[in-house]
């Protein structure tokens, strides 16, 4: 392995451990205390909000915003296919042929375009302009990067120090950063998928 | 001058400090600032400006949150978006958390994220109140329940006679001296609360209850002392006085040995009783709490009351108060009530837990500072409620009746607004 390959692992190290320390402080208190009555059912509740109340027909941030909505679909998928192909590809996979590179190469480059048209909005856009600041921009010049980097890498190997620096980058900012909502955005979804439930308005029994 | 001192942040700042919070942790930190938020908040849509988004709301708390809490917003504030809370921060947070937002809920559901954008404007209040910010007219209602009793001050001799009048009415309108609205009462099965409005403004809603009471043979009383079933402590951001607040209703309900405390209709009242109260006192109560809703649909169910909806013959259209239905799970028992009292009903659009506040929640009808914004707000009500043709919106929350009689008379909606127990008390069948 080279120092970029090192550089690389340290810092997701580094991601991961800050990361484990978030986690730790979110599990730690447990079942959030509620000495009221409850009216019905925190696990349906939960279960709800990670399944049928995430539906794009269920929330106006997806149904009446569709462009952006599955811009950032796109966007988040890459994502995630970049982080699974950087163990591929520093374990050295066999089966990841030419092929194989080629498709994952596309789909790269398709979900970095998506990033960056949502970088694009934020920049020209009035009012995602002003709740914007430099967290904002960073958060999606580092992902945007490390899709791109990988895109172009498995096309043109020579590309593989700055790839490894890109990812380095990015595993840093990930758990500083707004990107840390990787792992807030479970916890959002459970405590909300609580309250509902805990109230009885999820599942709403009439659906 | 300035106008928060260290004392006072510190103590504004503490409250972001409970590391064992793992709802606020989480909150504090979910949002991405994607701003897809904004359509489904009616201060934007109504005004159009940036400053009303919801995430914008969050992120004057989580900024604070990140500047003094977080190793990064301590060294390199301005990669992380974090800043002071100084008295421009403060004066910001007081116009956008108290003048800007209901608490509806209504962002959270749509929330790409799923955070809960109405709790953290609730931290951000309980920042301000403990900065003494707490706009002057909202704190004086409170100030008001915890001097008197009850948010409008009314002196318990004029409330005594009020029910008294109510009372005879009552036997007039029944033809049977037994009809009663008893007071102080011990030993009763429901201990009824009333939202103060009733007895102030519009006591024959006081009156359309007791004829149900009368109709379901139940056996109840109020406190001539302790009736209020608002809390503005929820509003204000102050636990402590709205410990205060609750506790005068869980004491009243063990001074006079009631099983059942009957939260009148009054959907923050509701909210800070049934859901908060416990909390507040930190012990679960040791006495069943329901709401009218709920117990007239009970009495539908049971037999107890009888009904021909062909009394209430007119177009009517329900408003969903917010902390009743999308935070406190009475969707279906508010429409079961309602279409077992109408003849004639009609759904506005949307409806339920993707219902539109009034725009009077929130405080807000107490803020009179804020008065334009929340009439404003409140077009979007006056255009639902228009589109649907009704002639009665029926709405069990009082705080909803007084902004939507406001919307009536501003946008000439030509409308009646009716409590739950006014439509129902409109179509009981009475046995003599």
């Amino acid at each position: 392995m080279c120092w970029y390959h090192w550089i690389a692992i340290t810092s997701l190290i580094f991601s991961v451990a800050l990361f484990s320390y978030q986690f730790a402080r979110l599990v730690i208190p447990g079942r959030p205390d509620d000495l009221s009555v409850s009216s019905g059912s925190v696990t349906k509740g939960v279960v709800y909000s990670f399944t049928k109340a995430m539906a794009p027909g269920a929330k106006e941030s997806a149904y009446l915003h569709m462009p952006t909505y599955a811009g950032g679909i796109i966007y988040h998928l890459g994502t995630f296919l970049s982080l699974v192909l950087f163990f591929v590809l520093l374990a050295g996979f066999p089966s990841l042929n030419n092929p194989l590179r080629t498709i994952f190469s596309v789909l790269l480059f398709i979900s970095f375009f998506a990033g960056f048209a949502i970088l694009i909005k934020r920049i020209i856009n009035k009012d995602l302009k002003s709740l914007s600041g430099l967290d904002d921009y960073i958060s999606n010049v580092v992902t945007s990067l490390v899709q791109l980097f990988t895109a172009i890498y498995l096309l043109v190997p020579g590309a593989e120090i700055l790839y490894y620096l890109s990812v380095a980058l990015f595993f840093i900012w990930l758990p500083l950063g707004k990107t840390k909502h990787l792992l807030f955005f479970f916890f959002a979804r459970y405590h909300l998928g609580f309250f509902y439930g805990w109230r009885g308005t999820w599942p709403q029994k009439s659906e | 001058m300035q106008k928060i001192d260290k004392v006072k942040r510190d103590k504004a700042l503490e409250l972001l400090k409970s590391g064992s919070d793992s709802k606020l942790l989480t909150h504090l930190n979910a949002c991405v600032r994607c701003g897809l938020c904004a359509g489904s908040c009616m201060f934007y849509i109504a005004h159009k400006q940036s400053k009303f988004i919801p995430a914008k709301k969050v992120d004057l708390v989580s900024s604070v949150y990140r500047r003094y809490c977080t190793s990064m917003g301590k060294i390199a504030p301005a990669l992380v978006n974090a800043k002071d809370l100084d008295d421009s921060m403060a004066e910001e947070m007081v116009d956008l958390l108290f003048g800007s937002c209901t608490m509806c809920g209504r962002c959270v559901k749509h929330c790409s994220i799923g955070v809960d954008i109405a709790y953290i404007v609730r931290k951000g209040r309980e920042m301000l109140s403990a900065m003494d910010m707490v706009p002057a007219s909202l704190q004086a209602t409170v100030d008001s329940a915890l001097r008197t009793g009850n948010n409008m001050a009314i002196p318990t001799e004029e409330f005594v006679d009020t029910i008294k009048w109510m009372e005879e009415e009552l036997i007039d309108e029944m033809g049977d001296n037994n009809a009663r609205i008893p007071l102080d009462e011990p030993h009763k099965n429901v201990f009824y609360t009333l939202n103060p409005r009733e007895p102030k403004f519009f006591p024959l809603s006081i009156s359309a209850i007791a004829k149900i009471f009368y109709a379901a043979g139940e056996n109840w009383t109020i406190s001539s002392r302790f009736y209020d079933v608002t809390n503005y402590g929820f509003f204000n951001g102050n636990k402590e006085q709205a410990t205060v607040i609750a506790r005068n209703l869980y004491d009243e309900i063990h001074k006079l040995r009631g099983n059942v405390l009957v939260l009148g209709e009054c959907g923050h009242g509701t909210r800070a009783n049934r859901w908060e109260g416990p909390n507040y006192l930190q012990k679960s109560y040791d006495f069943d709490m329901t709401t009218a809703v709920e117990l007239i649909a009970d009495y539908i169910r049971q037999g107890r009351i009888k009904l021909d909806k062909t009394l209430n013959k007119e177009l009517v259209t329900i408003h969903d108060p917010c902390n009743l239905v999308r935070n406190g799970g009475l969707l279906e028992e508010i429409r079961f009530v309602v279409k077992s009292a109408a003849d004639n009903f009609t759904e506005m659009n949307p409806h339920g837990n993707e219902n539109y506040c009034c725009g009077g929640g929130g405080g807000m009808l107490a803020m009179s500072e804020y008065n334009d914004r929340r009439l404003k707000i409140g077009e979007i009500k006056a255009n639902q409620i228009r589109a649907t043709g009704a002639k009665v919106v029926i709405t069990p929350c009082h705080n909803c009746v007084d902004q939507l009689s406001q919307l009536n008379h501003t946008y000439k909606l030509g409308i009646k607004i009716k409590t739950i127990a006014e439509l129902v008390a409109d179509a009981l069948v009475i046995e003599k």
